[in-house]
């Protein structure tokens, strides 16, 4: 977010006036219009595919959530049917607590792991080494992330799974489970995928932010006898809340919304163990064919995300811009 | 870590926690990469020895493996290219003109029509997946390959136009000044000073999108139904589901072959474009 503030008031090259500093009589007049319509012209392709392609379908999606709506037939108008009909659904608390459960372990694999892997790196002397485990970093990320969804499932196979495998050969039978397989266990599993989650984006946006960290800021903790893990706690982690405010936004939104993985490693079972409002919402439409009961779920999981976006964009303000480089 | 590393007189905590800090990492990194050797490690493997040593090395390497693996997955791999490479194109001109625009030229309601098209970043995809599938249903463009590269097209420019407009603005006045001078109008300030000038930032946006484009899932499993129409990672997908106990696929090795050679376009392009890879996926970050 801060980023698209900053280009703002880099925005006006030298020499130009930004529009709002013109006044309106001359801005807005015809004739303004008329002698810009190069710009209107090279723009008009773009905002034509936008109304259409992006534009269009929430609009849509926030009107037809109102609706009984199936491809072929005549939408009707229903009210809050919708939005009732999911919150008497018996399903839904449940749906819920594991949306609970994704965004409270989403929080700590996607904030803090990699936090940790960042600080662990840019504690290291060598800048061979440095750069070598931030290569090493990206290396997980050249496999598409279905592969990886497929792979976790691998290793979790009763019978085929290394992760059985292993415990079996430890003498450890008992606790070779099925672990997609069974209600208690098979939603930690899920989250479990990606483990030791170290190796995602989240590192990189730290590294780059503890990057940005100015020099003198260092030295001058140094002399205070700041170092070390004083240091990390004081004055990296105060200037890295920036980083921090974007990995809580991404956690939040992909937990909420995000039903890929689960779609792929259990379909929402076994039972409705594992079942998510995105996948309720994928499944509604898809094998249901309830597309307005299944817009109104996509605009309650909008709602949702869209809150805790507020509520982290308040809540983390960063530190100082002047600290940095 | 100790707390003071730096006051330290003696030389030899410090090696020892730097020492501590490599084997922490290594671990970690050495966790993170366990799925991906597993992966290479399968793809070389006969039916026997996926049934019995698995997670061993076993010799000879099986490499006919990849071989049937691309017999099976060639169209899903050269579709996905296609759309992508498609849709990318769209993608890159529209961000370099909606770039140029922003940055460069003077008209009314310049940073309103900015801001209608940045503030859609902030529309999570779960609220028009539904409808955009009703979209296209109704145009008829289902079960088309218009179905995955006009979304790109169309939703691509968002971040394109954000990312553009920051470069372009840093782009000197005085080369455009100058062409002005020599009478260039705005398509030619655009591709004859802006495009050679902006290839870097070209260069971040188009892994970025490549590597969303290749990784996407949902929306192609959702609207293509004819297989070979089909993408990568649903290909992918079914494969693993239909073919477990097929003798010429689901011996294990084949499969995991496939999951090798739908990355290797990944691994060309970091090898290619290293640095703006990795600031493609530090955006792609920041796009959510």
């Amino acid at each position: 977010m801060s980023s698209v503030q900053s280009t703002q008031t880099d925005s006006a090259p030298s020499g130009r006036l930004s529009w709002r500093r013109m006044s309106p009589s001359t801005s807005l007049s015809w004739r303004a219009f008329r002698r810009s319509w190069q710009a209107y012209a090279l723009l008009s392709p773009i905002f034509a595919l936008l109304i259409v392609f992006v534009y269009y379908p929430p609009i849509l999606g926030l009107i037809r959530a109102f609706f009984r709506w199936r491809p072929g037939v005549p939408a009707t108008f229903v009210g809050l049917d919708n939005f009732v009909t999911y919150f008497t659904y018996a399903e839904t608390p449940h749906e819920l607590v594991n949306i609970v459960k994704l965004l409270v372990f989403g929080l700590f694999a996607g904030i803090v792991m990699p936090f940790i892997m960042a600080e662990l790196i840019f504690f290291v002397r060598s800048p061979a080494l440095k750069e070598l485990y931030r290569l090493l970093v990206i290396i997980p990320m050249l496999v598409p992330g279905i592969v990886t969804v497929l792979l976790w499932q691998k290793l979790y196979d009763p019978y085929l799974g290394p992760i059985n495998d292993m415990l079996r050969a430890m003498g450890l039978d008992q606790f070779a489970l099925n672990w997609l397989g069974e209600h208690r266990i098979a939603i930690y599993a899920i989250m479990f995928v990606g483990f030791p989650w170290v190796w995602g984006v989240g590192t990189l946006i730290y590294l780059g932010g503890l990057g940005q960290i100015s020099e003198s800021v260092y030295e001058a903790a140094a002399l205070d006898g700041c170092t070390g893990v004083g240091r990390v706690m004081r004055i990296d982690i105060p200037l890295v809340l920036g980083q921090v405010r974007l990995l809580a936004i991404l956690a939040i939104i992909n937990a909420i919304t995000a039903f890929q993985n689960i779609l792929v490693l259990t379909d929402g079972g076994p039972g409705f163990s594992t079942m998510v409002p995105g996948l309720t919402m994928f499944h509604s439409a898809f094998r249901a064919q309830k597309f307005g009961y299944s817009s109104a779920i996509g605009l309650l999981l909008f709602i949702i995300a869209m809150s805790g976006t507020l509520i982290i964009n308040r809540g983390i303000r960063p530190a100082n811009e002047e600290l940095r480089q | 870590m100790t707390t003071d590393l730096k006051r330290s007189p003696n030389r030899r905590p410090l090696q020892m926690s730097q020492l501590g800090l490599h084997l922490l990492i290594a671990f970690l990194l050495l966790l993170s990469l366990v799925p991906t050797v597993i992966m290479i490690n399968l793809s070389f493997k006969n039916g026997l020895q996926y049934r019995w040593e698995r997670w061993t090395l076993s010799l000879p390497l099986r490499g006919s493996n990849y071989l049937s693996a691309w017999d099976v997955i060639d169209a899903y791999m050269i579709n996905t290219v296609l759309v992508a490479v498609v849709g990318l194109a769209g993608v890159l001109i529209l961000s370099l003109i909606g770039g140029y625009v922003f940055a460069r030229m003077r008209f009314p309601l310049r940073e309103p029509l900015y801001y209608a098209i940045i503030a859609l970043l902030m529309v999570p995809w779960v609220l028009s997946f539904i409808p955009a599938y009703m979209l296209y249903n109704n145009l008829g463009l289902l079960n088309t390959r218009w179905a995955l590269i006009i979304p790109n097209v169309a939703g691509g420019p968002i971040f394109g136009i954000f990312l553009m407009r920051a470069f372009i603005t840093g782009i000197p006045e005085e080369l455009y000044e100058s062409a002005r001078c020599d009478g260039a109008g705005a398509w030619s300030l655009i591709w004859r000073i802006t495009f050679p000038l902006s290839l870097p930032g070209l260069a971040t946006l188009s892994v970025l999108n490549f590597v969303a484009e290749w990784n996407s899932f949902l929306w192609p499993l959702v609207t293509i139904s004819d297989m070979s129409k089909q993408v990568i990672s649903v290909g992918l997908f079914r494969l693993s589901r239909t073919t477990n106990d097929s003798v010429d696929f689901g011996s294990g090795g084949p499969l995991f072959a496939g999951y090798v050679l739908a990355s290797i376009p990944l691994v060309i392009l970091f090898i290619v474009l290293g640095k703006f890879y990795v600031e493609g996926l530090v955006e792609s970050g920041i796009k959510m």
